[in-house]
């Protein structure tokens, strides 16, 4: 897709990976995947070393891979991530009390230095985010698109269950549309590069994505009511327990962290 | 939406469980509202496929400062309402959070930040249009005022929350975080006035969408097509 952004993952590519790919992680249960994204989730909020983050982090890169997703892709992804770590991180290098890593700079602010606790806290926050970033790619991209509506189905709550079901089947026909009119755009010689010169284009386009989502749901409302819905879209798919292994596996992982959590960091006697 | 989501792992456990409950209490607060009331089929329709075209619009890549993107809060919260946008936010954010953008373990957080946008915007606008203001000054101030206030919201939310591993003390983390909701206010204006510009155009093909019917015959051509 050469119109849209290459840094936010295409909805359509994870989807199609996740349907036509075999790797080890595609034949691990939905309900696992969705427990050791809570595990990790915990573990990256509690753990409080560097050396345990990276080590998850480098697991979790490790399982990404052993699933044959596309590592080249990961970096460009990474973008959005990384713009939360450095615009927190980047003025808490500086600000961080301890040990200047090169010496000071005087600014008119005053005396400006990196220090080490500041750099150890932007790896830190660096690690934390991208582990669970990685896994939830990976998990996106392994879980087929009826059992991501079946847990989706599961997990939420009357109404919220029916919008994100009608947003995950429609958010494919929409980004179709809205590469559409991009393409049509630049057909017509429009010229994309600059915001503020192409600002009414940029409205058409968005206004239009938006208008052919309403009437798009107005077509529906008929269509579903002639089908009979009452409130409910029902699900054919179906995803059963997670296998005793990878029961235990999940189960061990929260045993872990939250044992590390309770003796190493909040120092619970035993 | 406040284009840089809360990143996972930012807070610490304590902020994790409140920013989570205080999410849930929202959510299941709307979630009441909307079965209190009975839900109509193109309401739900209509929450579902402007979540689709919210997550869908943040695919483009405005060419600002480097490229930024845009979920459109402050519009979803015009066209669907506070409560249907509130919820939008939440699935927006599910699916963001999905494809590595925004937090699983924040959700709670960015939902609060993204339903305040939706839900700011859309009285701003309802209370401008009453004010007589034409539809595109109303629409980008709008969602101007929409998406600063979850600008400063988002800022609040970390300086309550501290930054998971830092001894900075909050008065310093203020500081710190001051470049973040700086950098988000820039981007809520540029939103925002695109916004105001994507209202205009709705209102000129659809002004029933965005409750300008009556205005429709005396309001001047945009000049804008689809």
């Amino acid at each position: 897709m050469t119109t849209l952004s290459n840094h936010v993952p295409d909805p359509r590519l994870v989807t199609a990976v996740a349907e036509h790919g075999d790797g080890p992680l595609h034949r691990v249960n939905p309900w696992t995947k969705v427990g050791t994204v809570g595990a990790l989730v915990l573990a990256v909020t509690v753990f409080d070393r560097l050396v345990l983050l990276a080590g998850l982090y480098v697991a979790v890169l490790v399982v990404y891979g052993s699933a044959g997703l596309p590592y080249r892709r990961l970096l460009g992804w990474y973008t959005l991530p990384l713009l939360f770590v450095v615009s927190v991180a980047g003025p808490l290098a500086f600000l961080e009390p301890g040990t200047p890593v090169w010496g000071a700079v005087s600014t008119p602010l005053g005396e400006l230095s990196v220090t080490w606790a500041g750099l150890v806290l932007f790896a830190e926050l660096g690690c934390r985010s991208l582990t669970v970033v990685t896994f939830a790619l990976a998990a996106s991209m392994t879980t087929r698109y009826t059992h991501v509506a079946y847990v989706l189905g599961r997990l939420l709550p009357r109404p919220i269950d029916q919008i994100a079901l009608l947003t995950y089947r429609f958010t494919f026909v929409v980004l179709e549309t809205l590469e559409d009119l991009v393409t049509a755009a630049l057909a017509r010689g429009a010229n994309l590069s600059e915001f503020w010169a192409n600002r009414r284009l940029y409205a058409r386009i968005l206004g239009t994505t938006m208008l052919s989502a309403i009437e798009r749901s107005e077509r529906l409302v008929k269509s579903m009511e002639a089908r009979g819905y009452d409130g409910d879209i029902t699900l054919y798919g179906d995803v059963p327990r997670p296998p005793a292994l990878e029961l235990a596996v999940v189960v061990g992982s929260y045993v872990l962290v939250v044992g590390y959590a309770a003796v190493a960091v909040y120092e619970v006697g035993l | 939406m406040a284009h840089i989501h809360l990143g996972e792992g930012s807070f610490p456990l304590w902020a994790l469980v409140l920013w989570t409950t205080l999410g849930v209490a929202l959510v299941s607060a709307v979630v009441y509202r909307i079965r209190k009331g009975g839900i109509e089929t193109h309401q739900v329709a209509l929450a579902g496929i402007g979540a689709a075209a919210s997550f869908a619009v943040f695919q483009l890549n405005i060419p600002v400062w480097g490229g930024i993107h845009m979920n459109l809060t402050g519009l979803v919260g015009v066209l669907a309402g506070p409560l249907l946008g509130a919820l939008i936010a939440l699935v927006v954010n599910i699916f963001s959070a999905a494809l590595g953008h925004g937090a699983v373990g924040l959700l709670g957080a960015n939902t609060l930040v993204n339903a305040t946008e939706a839900v700011v915007a859309y009285y701003a606008f309802k209370t401008l249009l009453r004010m007589d203001w034409d539809v595109f000054p109303a629409g980008a101030s709008a969602a101007t005022l929409g998406l600063s206030a979850g600008a400063v919201l988002m800022g609040v939310i970390i300086v309550v929350s501290g930054v998971n591993g830092s001894a900075l003390p909050r008065g310093d983390l203020a500081v710190a975080v001051a470049g973040l909701v700086g950098l988000n206010l820039g981007v809520a204006v540029i939103e925002g006035v695109l916004t105001g510009f994507v209202v205009q155009f709705l209102a000129s093909v659809r002004p029933d969408l965005v409750g300008v019917t009556d205005r429709a015959a005396r309001g001047e051509s945009t000049g804008v097509t689809a």
